[in-house]
């Protein structure tokens, strides 16, 4: 058989394969449709060209086989075939670029109505950290980190005092309110990965970074940690809930605030205090 | 090497289109070796210049403040600490040297072999002070309790840039210090009127070995130059 | 003065692409090439087994022992790579599989593969071996430090292998070894593993630097008369583009790998901030991790294109020789090999999307990396483009050159996938992105370095390779890599994030569990039938058919050396003097369909040859 036939059937193959696979994304559980847009976009005009190069090849290896004597074009260049090429290639280019710029745009600039949380990362697991009602985070800093202060809050920022504490890898979201998440790390680099939210970011011990979307599909979704980070990677797995408005409030009205929690050992430290002494 | 090509050669722009279109050499006269080296200090300027990037970003992004510059590096002549003066010895010899290396090459092309040896035994000298003495302001500085690692001044990267850059440059200075050594004794040896080939590439000595250590040196000193404005000055 | 020299009336002006009709001028005219500028090369000749195989300064036999290590290496590679998959597609399948040995398995494989497989292959294999062939030098310009570089290369492997053996084994730190993991006690191998690592590597960089100071002198000065840049073949053309970028890349590699073993060993501060890990607080403090991936990227990007750039070059000359047709548009190749190269150094951010660089950084490192989609769509253009109105050899070299066009429009349209910042944000770190460079840096390079082997293998030995071996060699190969990666692509549109060692019942990879079986089976079939090539050299080089001179029937210089296999010194008593480019194959009005780069106009005058 002619190998331009085999050719031939992995270009077939490939087209089959995409059209009848089972393989594709989860259902999206963000505002990010535009990203699976451009996606889209790129997806068919890749393919397209991927396609088109494939079978002008197919077609060149079996029309022109060796033959001896066969007339061979001689022709080194051709200035205005390069041209076009090069012209429609930049439009091509173009037309990928500028939505995704676009979407990118839009990626890196929080709505002012977002919800801050933050998530801290470690080898390996999750937690997590909210504004409690005066709507800022209290500064931390990470050597101050120890059990009794896991968030290594500054103990004297009067805006860490009612911030909401889950030392839990459960976090759960209000539907249809964008969220900053603002990412930490206390040792390696981590990334906070939903693959239905379909966005991600590093976290990166010493700075803070981050990024937003808008959960809109009530449900459970398994959190990966999508930046390699020791022994332990594939394991370090969490939850993300979203929420209907008024489970969010019961959930949230069920956890710690940090006052709370300084009381509560307080509490524990003077109970142990008065234990030692009485023995 | 037929002169009349060379010196039938266009200038400017059109003499640089003209080498590149050319066959046989890009760069017309120009020794293979030292092709070699300017293209080797191409490549050590990106080493370089990484590590001053390096640098700047973690002067830049340090939480602690940086050490005063002018104190850390002051000497104290009787009891009077005066800022950058070892620096400033330090600079200048290495510039001079730099100097002399420049008439060792110019008595080298003249094949005025004594002279030649002698401006390259003195750049080496001018190298090995300068090592010497940067070997004196490592010590000063351990001793006053700085390391790599912890800086009693301030932010501990003050430690560990300036032991790496100028450890890193200090290398070179050394490696260059080796070099002007056997240099200087196979002038005075007389391998390169001879072309005595050499012991380990079994190639013929050229005057030419000189120019081209010569651009090497002077490479150091010009990073030296950059090395000190950027943790000297700033 | 410029007016006197043009009055010399040399053949060596810029070109023009008006054909030019030789008959013309006397035959003594159009014949002038200019004399020799340089003497010749003083070259020193091994005497004993040692100095002539072992410590060799011949740039060929340097060139084979290039290759040999390297290919040693890249089996290691290939080893790593079954166990990797065994443990994706059959978990619990191998006895000894831990997590850190899959780890350190990842990170050898990935390392192993792109520098001291990939990256040696082809500038220190092809490189030494066809650089002074082909542009008609006796040799390397500096024949020691080429010998030097080798042993460097050498025992750079060698401390890589080392690093098997030391107490917690080789680095599992991943490719990247992104700190601060890499030195961390989280990491496998974060105690001698690594050290050994940013060892080994700064003395490949070291060893590359001398190897790639030989290659751009030889090629930049030591040329043959009548060789002129833009008569270069393209295999030099990447080769030498490739070396420029190594020179300008590995010492960002090289700063990093020092700045990490001083922060490994004198707890130095560089690239790490403050840390708590298992509850204490580290010495650390106020470095920046993300310096190291710019640091790592400003190499890491380039190195992609130091891979890339020789498989183009090569590929172009296998494609025109076989395809018995001139490569289209030449001069628009050569700019854009040097093109992407340049082009290459503004891109490096674009693997560091997501890595909480400042975002702003995203916009220009996305247009610049789309950007380079330009020039390398022409290339492949040009590739099909000389394929049209050929007259096709359908032999294993041209197989393995289809496949690599296969692959690698393939691998850079999903590039452009990733090279897009809004289209990456959800598509990095998941499978797509492995999918993605075994496809585009993988496999088609692998494809170029097949066909290269098959196409001077009788230059290298006098003798052919099995025909019918390679057919299969290559169907196995190329279909087999084809559905490893294809089907690859589309774990990473689910979301299955790499690197991960086990996925329990995540619903991301329960529902791709026969794909990930599926893929497996491919990548041992695929790696098993590499053997029959390794079998298929090793036959051939006592049984297989001889070559004779120019078995290809092919223009460049290297299959006109007086004796096949070339010896010390090349080409015999006189080097050869070049009237045209490599390519002029089927020139109408020519006796034969080649005319071979050292045929005078003279010999060919009614031949309508391009003038170069």
């Amino acid at each position: 058989m002619h190998p331009g036939f085999i050719f031939l059937a992995v270009i077939v193959g490939s087209v089959l394969f995409h059209i009848f696979t089972p393989w594709w994304w989860t259902d999206i559980a963000s505002n990010w449709g535009a990203m699976d847009d451009t996606i889209n976009l790129t997806f068919w005009i890749g393919g397209g060209v991927f396609i088109l190069v494939c079978l002008f090849m197919v077609y060149c290896i079996l029309k022109f086989s060796y033959k001896e004597g066969r007339k061979v074009e001689y022709k080194p260049e051709d200035h205005k075939l390069e041209k076009i090429l090069t012209i429609a290639t930049t439009i091509g280019v173009i037309a990928l670029l500028a939505p995704g710029l676009i979407v990118y745009n839009n990626y890196i600039n929080v709505p002012k109505n977002a919800l801050h949380v933050e998530v801290m990362a470690w080898q390996w697991g999750w937690q997590y950290r909210l504004p409690g009602e005066d709507g800022k985070l209290g500064t931390a800093q990470v050597i101050k980190i120890s059990d009794e202060n896991p968030f290594g809050i500054n103990l004297d920022d009067p805006y860490g005092k009612d911030d909401i504490l889950i030392q839990s890898d459960e976090l759960h979201l209000k539907t249809n309110r964008p969220v900053k998440i603002l990412l930490k790390s206390i040792d390696v680099l981590h990334n906070f990965y939903v693959p239905q939210f379909r966005s991600k970011m590093d976290a990166i011990p010493g700075i803070v970074t981050y990024y937003w979307f808008e959960p809109n599909k009530v449900g459970e979704y398994e959190v990966l940690c999508a930046e390699y980070c020791g022994v332990g990677h594939y394991a370090m797995r969490a939850t993300v809930i979203v929420d209907s408005d008024e489970n969010y409030e019961n959930w949230i009205n069920e956890q710690e605030t940090f006052s709370s929690l300084i009381a509560k050992q307080n509490n524990k430290l003077e109970i142990t205090r008065i234990a030692k002494n009485n023995n | 090497m037929s002169d009349n090509t060379l010196n039938n050669l266009p200038d400017g722009f059109k003499g640089m289109s003209h080498d590149m279109s050319s066959d046989q050499t890009a760069f017309k006269g120009v020794q293979w070796g030292k092709v070699m080296m300017w293209i080797f200090l191409l490549s050590d300027t990106f080493i370089f210049s990484c590590f001053l990037i390096s640098y700047m970003k973690g002067r830049a992004s340090t939480v602690v403040d940086w050490p005063n510059t002018s104190q850390v590096f002051s000497l104290h002549v009787g009891d009077v600490p005066v800022p950058l003066l070892l620096i400033a010895i330090m600079t200048f010899v290495l510039i001079t040297s730099s100097g002399t290396m420049a008439l060792a090459v110019k008595f080298g092309y003249e094949k005025n072999r004594k002279m030649c040896a002698w401006l390259i035994l003195a750049t080496a000298i001018g190298g090995l002070t300068f090592v010497g003495m940067q070997a004196f302001e490592w010590s000063k500085l351990i001793h006053e309790g700085v390391r790599p690692w912890e800086n009693p001044f301030g932010a501990k990267q003050f430690g560990s840039f300036f032991f790496m850059i100028t450890g890193f440059h200090g290398t070179h200075v050394s490696i260059g210090v080796i070099f002007l050594f056997i240099f200087a004794r196979k002038t005075f040896r007389g391998d390169f009127d001879t072309g005595k080939r050499g012991y380990f590439t079994t190639m013929k000595s050229n005057y030419v070995a000189i120019e081209i250590l010569g651009l090497y040196w002077h490479f150091v000193d010009l990073v030296w130059v950059f090395i000190f404005a950027f943790f000297y000055l700033w | 003065m410029s007016d006197e020299y043009n009055k010399q009336n040399t053949p060596i002006e810029a070109q023009s692409s008006e054909t030019m009709s030789g008959s013309s001028g006397s035959t003594t005219d159009i014949d002038y090439v200019r004399p020799a500028e340089l003497p010749e090369q003083d070259l020193y000749h091994g005497h004993s087994f040692i100095t002539k195989w072992i410590f060799c300064q011949d740039a060929k036999v340097i060139g084979i022992q290039y290759f040999l290590t390297a290919v040693f290496t890249g089996i290691v590679g290939l080893i790593l790579s079954w166990l990797m998959r065994l443990q994706l597609g059959f978990p619990d399948l191998v006895p000894f599989m831990t997590a850190e040995h899959y780890y350190q398995f990842v990170t050898m494989h990935g390392m192993i593969m792109v520098v001291y497989f990939l990256t040696a292959l082809f500038l220190g294999g092809f490189g030494n071996y066809l650089i002074p062939l082909m542009v008609g030098a006796r040799d390397m310009v500096f024949p020691y430090v080429n010998m030097v570089s080798f042993w460097m290369f050498f025992i750079a492997v060698c401390v890589l292998m080392a690093s098997f053996f030391v107490p917690g084994g080789p680095t599992g730190a991943g490719w990247t070894l992104y700190p601060p993991q890499a030195i961390l006690p989280g990491s496998p191998g974060s105690g001698m593993g690594i050290v050994l690592m940013l060892i080994s590597l700064s003395l490949f960089v070291i060893g590359f630097t001398m190897g790639g100071l030989n290659y751009l002198i030889t090629i930049l000065q030591a040329r043959t008369r009548g060789m002129t840049l833009m008569r270069m073949p393209l295999t030099i053309w990447g080769i030498f583009t490739a070396t420029a970028l190594a020179m300008l890349a590995f010492p960002a590699l090289l700063v990093s790998c020092i700045m990490m073993t001083l922060d490994k060993l004198l707890e130095t501060s560089f690239f790490m901030p403050a840390i708590v890990q298992a509850g204490e607080v580290l010495d650390y403090g106020g470095g920046s991790p993300v310096l190291f991936q710019h640091l790592f990227w400003f190499f890491g990007h380039p190195e992609v294109y130091i891979v890339a750039l020789p498989a183009f070059g090569i590929v172009s000359d296998l494609i025109s020789v076989h395809a018995r047709k001139n490569i289209f548009g030449y001069r628009m190749m050569v700019w854009a090999i040097v093109g992407i190269g340049a082009l290459s150094f503004f891109v490096w951010a674009h693997h560091m999307y997501v890595s909480g660089m400042n975002p702003w950084f995203g916009f220009f490192f996305a247009t610049t990396t789309l950007i380079i989609a330009v020039p390398t769509a022409l290339k492949v253009y040009n590739w099909i483009i000389t394929l049209f109105r050929a007259n096709i050899r359908m032999n294993t070299v041209m197989l393995f050159c289809l496949g690599f066009i296969v692959t690698f429009v393939n691998g850079g349209i999903t590039g452009i996938f990733l090279g897009n910042v809004a289209v990456d944000i959800p598509l990095s770190d998941t499978y797509f992105v492995i999918a993605h460079f075994h496809m585009v840096m993988g496999i088609a390079p692998l494809m170029v370095i097949m066909g290269a082997v098959y196409h001077w293998f009788p230059l290298v030995t006098g003798r052919m390779l099995s025909e019918k071996l390679g057919k299969w060699h290559f169907w196995f190969t190329f279909l087999g890599a084809y559905s490893i990666y294809f089907p690859m692509h589309y774990l990473g549109f689910i979301g299955v994030p790499r690197r991960y060692f086990e996925m329990y019942d995540s619903p991301y990879v329960t529902s791709a569990t026969g794909m990930n079986e599926f893929i497996t089976v491919a990548a041992l079939i695929v790696g098993a039938s590499q053997f029959i090539f390794i079998y298929n050299i090793v036959t051939s080089l006592r049984l297989g058919k001889p070559a004779g001179k120019n078995p290809w029937k092919a223009n460049s210089l290297e299959w006109l050396t007086s004796e096949v296999p070339p010896v010390h010194g090349n080409f015999g008593e006189k080097l050869p003097v070049v009237h045209r480019w490599p390519y002029d194959f089927n020139v109408p009005g020519a006796k034969e369909d080649y005319i071979t780069q050292t045929t005078p106009p003279s010999e060919v005058i009614n031949a309508e040859v391009e003038k170069t």
